[in-house]
């Protein structure tokens, strides 16, 4: 028995609106989604490729600091890798070397070049992280989450507490929305925009904030193109079951399946661009592929991408020769298939691969990695853009749709 | 006639109908619910919980219409369940969330802000006697705990209605009367409208005012417990051990209409016992009364007790079932 008992009492207060459910729903959720240990280690986790970013940051701008910069370009314009600017010397080195093109206003000074190396630099390696690592993260943080959101309230009947709530639909799935889009956000905008900060804390001015200010918005942008179709899909996959073990197979099969799929399908396009360039320029490939008569295999190295993306230029040069060329001083082609193979993920994350990947809207995660790279202003190709773009579209709205139809479908019947 | 104004009434339904696929569920229901507690009774699959999506517009109706407080719910949802509290019949409950923190959700996802649904949640609580049983995860709590844990989270919001869906399932005895007493409490103390849908007769029967009997999606039988069980014409009941049919028989000869009640009691019924009943009979006169004892004397029957007839709700609601072929009655009017 409670020490004073006052019965039953009328209440009168005042009531938040509706809106606010989505609020109630969402801080409930997180609270109830953070006790599990797994999610916690895995968002700390999120946060740590960060400071391997960070240190690249710092690096880059310490040579900024110490009039380094053009030597370290003139390195790049060479195809050097720029091992001295952290491990991420490739995408600084590869933004560095893409300032080739004369700048807008042939008397800029050398700070306003110095600022737009800094923007070219900063964007890939912004880039590089929401694309690469974050991208991948995101899809475990989700699929620990997300596959109970709906899923657990179907199998306790705890729609029965929010239907006969004033909420309806649209704050029942805001809400379960939100808690997902706070935690993607939580490992991608938040870690990107904490770099940028740390960026600008460890320039040499303060003014680098003012020339670098679209990169916040940037980043913000690049997470919610990231959160929307993803929190969608992980969330429709809720809705279908009442087994969150079901869901959660279903979120990281289509992902493996749809890498394996696009990674099957770019190798069967390299393997028969390289039959036919074969065909057609045999005078220009290897004796040994000559001599041998034989058509290219998945083995057969440097005259193909290991993606199989048709790379631009014709024929390639053997790995040999060019590797020769780098040991005697010979200037060789920039982007060399050597360095592509050698830091294969950083120049797909970077963009510096630029060949269009035609299969990427068949894969969530290399659908996305285009999306950013257009947001980021490093993929400007419609070509490549339209087709992720279309997919990953069309993926949010059917997920959403079909989330929209299964959320209360117990209550109608 | 009803009553009141139908702005005024807390549910009224009229002509609806709702079907899944070609089955209907709900066949042209007319119904008004009155202040006060008012009983839903049917067998399964007789429409009862259809009728209460209806009521909170959770569900589509093909024709009719339905008015809580006046508010059409499918047209405004939000405002019809700020005004009603509900406690489904299946457990259902946010895993992770001890009880506490369940009814204080309900109550945030009603409206009631911050720290005062904590307080709110609290006070509900102590009324339901739920004790230290509260911070338990709710998924850990007994049946009955669970069930109070439900009530509370249905009224904490403090709403004018509220729909109880089998409320003492699970709960002991004491607990039984404890719930029961708190729906009087709500309806008579706080002018909560309160409607029951249950199998148990004996709660329908003691805390009901009025009732609606659903069988078949249509409504068998509505109006006040009082006049429902209340005879037609007065008469006595008379339990009596002893040849039944035969006392029957010669107090008919005698010009005193009897007849035998419907046995209730289960071991009479299935042993169709002749030597155990009751006689339903008018004694309208005291030459009437003499005789009827002349023939219990005569036959040398053993009497039991001897009242004035109220039929059992329990009766009423067996009749209502058969006469399921019937048309359905009128639309339930105010009690007299």
């Amino acid at each position: 028995m409670p020490l004073h008992d006052v019965g039953y009492r009328p209440w009168q207060g005042q009531r938040s609106g509706s809106l606010a459910a989505i609020m109630v729903i969402a801080t409930t959720g997180i609270r109830l989604a953070w006790t599990s240990r797994w999610l916690r280690r895995a968002v700390f986790f999120a946060w740590s490729p960060a400071l391997v970013f960070a240190g690249s940051f710092f690096v880059f701008e310490q040579a900024v600091d110490e009039g380094r910069l053009g030597s370290i370009r003139d390195s790049a314009r060479v195809g050097r890798n720029v091992d001295g600017v952290g491990i991420l010397g490739r995408a600084i080195a590869d933004a560095l070397g893409s300032t080739d093109e004369p700048p807008a206003d042939p008397h800029e000074g050398p700070e306003a070049e110095t600022n737009r190396t800094r923007r070219a630099v900063w964007s890939r390696l912004m880039l590089a992280f929401m694309r690469s690592p974050q991208a991948i993260l995101l899809s475990l943080v989700v699929g620990l989450v997300a596959p109970a959101l709906v899923s657990r309230d179907l199998r306790a009947k705890a729609w029965l507490i929010y239907f006969t709530r004033p909420i309806g639909k649209l704050e029942y799935v805001g809400g379960k929305l939100l808690i997902l889009a706070l935690l993607v956000a939580s490992i991608t905008m938040l870690p990107a925009l904490a770099l940028w900060v740390a960026g600008v804390a460890v320039s040499p001015s303060l003014w680098v904030a003012v020339t670098t200010w679209d990169l916040p918005l940037r980043i913000v942008v690049a997470s919610v193109a990231l959160a929307i179709p993803t929190v969608f899909m992980a969330l429709a996959y809720s809705s279908l079951t009442a087994e969150s073990r079901i869901a959660s197979f279903a979120w990281f099969a289509t992902w493996a399946a749809c890498w394996i799929a696009h990674a099957s399908l770019t190798t069967a396009d390299a393997v028969r661009a390289a039959n036919e360039q074969m065909i057609e320029g045999s005078t220009e490939t290897s004796p040994r592929i000559r001599d041998s008569g034989t058509v290219f295999s998945v083995e057969d190295g440097p005259v193909r991408s290991r993606r199989g993306n048709v790379r631009p230029g014709g024929p390639q040069r053997p790995l040999a020769d060019e590797f020769l060329d780098l040991v005697e001083g010979r200037s060789p082609q920039r982007r060399s298939p050597l360095d592509v193979r050698r830091f294969r993920w950083l120049s797909r994350a970077t963009g510096i691969d630029n060949t269009i990947d035609r299969w990427a809207w068949i894969s969530p995660y290399h659908a996305l990695g285009v999306i950013q790279a257009w947001v980021f202003g490093i993929e400007k190709r419609w070509e490549a853009i339209l087709p992720p773009l279309l997919s990953l579209s069309i993926v949010s709205i059917v997920s959403a749709v079909v989330l929209w139809w299964r959320v209360d479908s117990p209550a109608r019947v | 006639m009803i009553g009141s104004s139908p702005v005024e009434k807390p549910v009224l339904a009229t002509g609806i109908v709702k079907r899944y696929g070609r089955r209907t569920v709900l066949d042209h229901v007319s119904l008004a619910v009155e202040p006060g507690i008012t009983g839903l009774v049917g067998p399964n699959g007789a429409g009862k919980s259809t009728l209460v999506k209806a009521i909170l517009g959770l569900v589509r109706l093909a024709e009719g219409s339905v008015a809580v407080f006046g508010l059409d719910p499918r047209r405004e949802p939000h405002r019809v369940r700020r005004e009603v509290g509900v406690v489904p019949e299946d457990e259902c409950a946010v895993p992770g969330l001890s009880g506490v923190e369940m009814v204080r959700y309900a109550a945030r996802l009603s409206g009631i802000p911050g720290i005062e649904s904590l307080r709110r949640a609290h006070e509900v609580l102590d009324w339901c006697d739920a004790g230290q049983e509260r911070y338990r995860p709710v998924e850990t709590l007994s049946v009955g705990m669970r069930q109070k844990i439900s009530f509370a989270a249905a009224i904490v919001h403090d709403p004018r209605m509220v729909i109880l869906d089998e409320p003492t399932n699970g709960l002991d005895p004491i607990e039984r009367r404890a719930m029961l007493g708190r729906l009087t409490t709500l309806a008579r103390d706080h002018g909560k409208t309160i409607l029951v849908s249950t199998h148990v007769l004996p709660d329908v029967q003691s805390i009901c005012e009025r009732v609606i009997v659903l069988a078949g999606g249509r409504v068998r039988l509505s109006g006040s417990i009082r006049q429902l069980t209340h005879p037609a014409v007065p008469e006595e009941q008379l339990e009596v051990i002893g040849p039944v049919d035969e006392l029957v028989g010669r107090l008919v000869a005698r010009g005193i209409p009897a007849r035998r009640a419907v046995a209730l009691d289960l071991r009479a019924a299935v042993a169709g016992s002749a030597t155990e009943g009751t006689v339903l009979l008018q004694v309208n006169s005291p030459e009437a009364l003499a005789a009827m004892w002349a023939e219990v004397g005569a036959l040398g029957v053993r009497v039991r007790s001897l009242k004035s007839s109220r039929r059992p709700f329990e009766e009423v609601f067996l009749e209502a079932l058969r006469s399921t072929d019937a048309p359905p009655t009128e639309p339930l009017h105010a009690a007299p």
